[in-house]
């Protein structure tokens, strides 16, 4: 066991001095969340801001109702544009001549008086500015049709409520927190899996391929020191660094949402409480086995390689395989049950959505285990097999 | 002292290798060593000469228990290297000519390494590493990552790293490959050392000088078999040409 420690402690050392791997397991899971949550909060708000803020440059075309045009014309957002014909409206709008237009159609007034509804057409760009422009100018035809109630109510002498027959009051049992971990916790298993993956993939090559490629497996293979041992000593440093790189992306998410400055503080309450030590404990019993899993199949597959790169090409593609079976775990209606609950990384995707939902059922749970124990113990089994034998080793 | 006996070891041939043979591939394995048996005295220093392919790393290798044999057997100051291979490695010494090092450990780190690996206390390895060290000329060096320093530098590094636990037998593979004059006489006076101190040294080159200064004993290996195996003063004795080096081609030419 000695030799084993041994082997850990310099592996351990070695891989943490390795520049890829730092960067690989720390510097891009503890930088990238603060960077995108940071980055697109600041280029939603500002551009958001900058469509609210605009001046709408809008064309009434037709024989525009007078109440809607004195709306528009009181408001100082809005800049009326005239002699617009009805047929450049488009392409108007197309070339940022203008960004919106309405057309009222020529019985207008005739359908209002008959107490029917008047048709205006209403022209605009929805890719443009988040959809802003819409809802800026719906707001105004919203409240330019409860004018028109209210003098059609007034006229008929009607209670304004007589035409609501059922009022609806909608409860929704789900807590906040159900709600975002349904949301949430479908993007958590991206950051827990991927990083777990990544933050394996190099240390798994270096110790494997790379000691290989070096040929420092042979003066290893001499030290009295037996081949599980040194296989045991390798995996331990794989399994840490995967771990370490898991939980360092999720100190990055912490330190990213905290920045973030622009949650509402209920939500960001709520979020905070998902990424609380019970939580993570949970997940991080989840991550143990299929970090071991992980460990198991980069470094039985590195040592096949005969240098660095062969292994990374014959890895790079295991990445896809692994992020499948975490997008098939955001499409709607996938949900954790006795079949799912079988699958690998599928299984984990899913579970991790409920831990954090808080809706996770024991039963369910103690299957994910299950299955991620067996899955971790064949790959350890697998990879004690194929590791160390010398027609791997001396391959070719 | 090694005692290899009636040694052989073949290695399945991949589909790569199978072509690259083409028919002479024949049953899909490739026969490195061929039934060998040759031994290696303490105090005394047993060369393995013979041209590139000719099975001299995968003899070492196997007598340093990377490989396991086919058939035959070898025994390692008295273990059998494939039932006890521990007790054989707690006893070796292994250094090949490619220095296999960890760059990003020091000396001083790879050193400790090696010698936690092989259990050496404490106190008898901070001895030794001073002695050795200071001989090898690597104190000031010591602290620095081992990808900064010279290719002499590095191979000096690795035969600390080989012989820190002190062993009974030394395994050199080609240990002067690419090194420069200076660097290469280093390795030959401590080949000269181990033996004056006892310990039985084989070491495998194609190099016919340093045959000529270190060796007592004498094997030629060619595809595999030994062509000569015997003393080196009985081996200059009986030359048939008129250099050591002619001498080695018309062994392997009539092997």
């Amino acid at each position: 066991m000695s030799g084993l420690f041994t082997i850990f402690k310099k592996e351990l050392i070695d891989t943490l001095r390795d520049r890829r791997t730092i960067i690989a397991m720390v510097v891009v899971p503890l930088l990238i969340f603060p960077l995108i949550i940071g980055v697109t909060t600041k280029i939603s708000i500002s551009q958001s801001q900058k469509a609210q803020a605009k001046t709408l440059r809008v064309a009434l075309i037709g024989n525009a109702d007078a109440r809607f045009k004195e709306r528009l014309a009181a408001r100082a957002d809005i800049h009326l544009i005239a002699n617009v014909p009805e047929d450049s409206a488009r392409s108007f709008i197309q070339t940022d001549r203008l960004d919106a237009a309405f057309v009222f159609m020529e019985d207008f007034a005739q359908q209002l008086q008959n107490l029917r509804a008047g048709e205006i057409k209403f022209y605009f760009k929805s890719t443009d500015d988040e959809n802003i422009t819409k809802r800026r100018l719906q707001e105004i035809v919203e409240k330019f049709e409860e004018q028109l109630l209210s003098e059609r109510f007034r006229q008929l002498r009607l209670d304004e409520s007589a035409i609501d027959a059922v009022q609806l009051t909608e409860i929704d049992i789900a807590s906040v927190k159900e709600k975002l971990g349904k949301t949430i916790g479908g993007f958590l298993p991206y950051i827990f899996v991927i990083f777990c993956f990544l933050g394996s993939m190099y240390p798994a090559i270096d110790l494997a391929a790379g000691e290989k490629e070096r040929g420092t497996i042979e003066t290893l293979l001499t030290a009295p020191v037996s081949g599980l041992e040194i296989l045991l000593g390798k995996f331990g440093v794989v399994v840490l660094t995967g771990i370490g790189s898991a939980l360092i992306s999720i100190a990055g998410l912490y330190v990213g949402i905290r920045q973030a400055g622009e949650i509402p503080p209920e939500i960001l309450d709520v979020i905070l409480g998902i990424l609380e030590v019970k939580s993570i404990l949970m997940l991080l019993s989840l991550l143990l086995p299929l970090t071991i899993f992980f460990a198991g199949l980069l470094l039985t597959l590195s040592i096949f390689a005969k240098t660095f790169k062969e292994a990374q090409s014959i890895i790079t593609p295991v990445n896809i395989i692994v992020i499948l079976p975490v997008a098939i775990g955001l499409i709607p209606g996938i949900t954790l049950n006795t079949t799912t609950a079988m699958i690998p990384i599928l299984n984990v995707s899913l579970a991790t959505k409920e831990i954090i939902a808080g809706t996770i059922e024991t039963g369910l749970l103690i299957e994910v285990y299950v299955s991620l124990i067996i899955l971790a113990g064949l790959s350890l089994l697998v990879s004690s097999k194929l590791f160390l034998r010398e027609d791997v080793i001396f391959r070719g | 002292m090694i005692e290899v006996q009636n040694l052989r070891k073949q290695f399945k041939l991949t589909r790569q290798q199978k072509k690259e043979i083409g028919k002479t591939a024949g049953d899909g394995t490739l026969e490195a060593v061929a039934g060998i048996s040759f031994m290696c005295q303490p105090g005394r220093v047993f060369s393995l000469l013979g041209p590139n392919g000719a099975g001299k790393t995968t003899a070492l290798r196997l007598i340093a228990t990377m490989l396991k044999p086919t058939a035959g057997t070898i025994l390692v100051a008295g273990f059998d290297t494939v039932k006890q291979p521990l007790e054989v490695r707690r006893r070796i010494g292994f250094l090949t000519g490619t220095t296999g090092l960890y760059d990003r450990l020091t000396p001083n780190e790879l050193v400790r390494y090696y010698a936690n690996l092989h259990n050496v206390e404490k106190s008898a390895f901070q001895k030794r590493r001073e002695e050795l060290f200071s001989r090898l000329e690597l104190h000031s060096f010591a602290n620095r990552r081992i990808s900064k320093l010279s290719t002499g530098m590095k191979q000096k590094v690795s035969i600390v790293r080989t012989i820190i636990h002190d062993p009974e037998v030394v395994i050199f593979d080609e240990p002067t490959a690419g090194l420069d004059v200076i660097s290469a006489r280093s390795i030959i006076e401590l080949i000269r050392e181990f033996r004056a101190k006892g310990k039985t040294v084989i070491f495998s080159t194609h190099i016919m000088g340093e045959v000529s200064l270190l060796s007592d004993d004498l094997a030629i290996i060619h595809k595999g078999k030994l062509c000569y195996n015997g003393s080196y003063s009985a081996f200059v004795a009986g030359m048939k040409t008129k250099s050591l080096e002619d001498e080695f081609i018309r062994f392997v030419e009539e092997a």
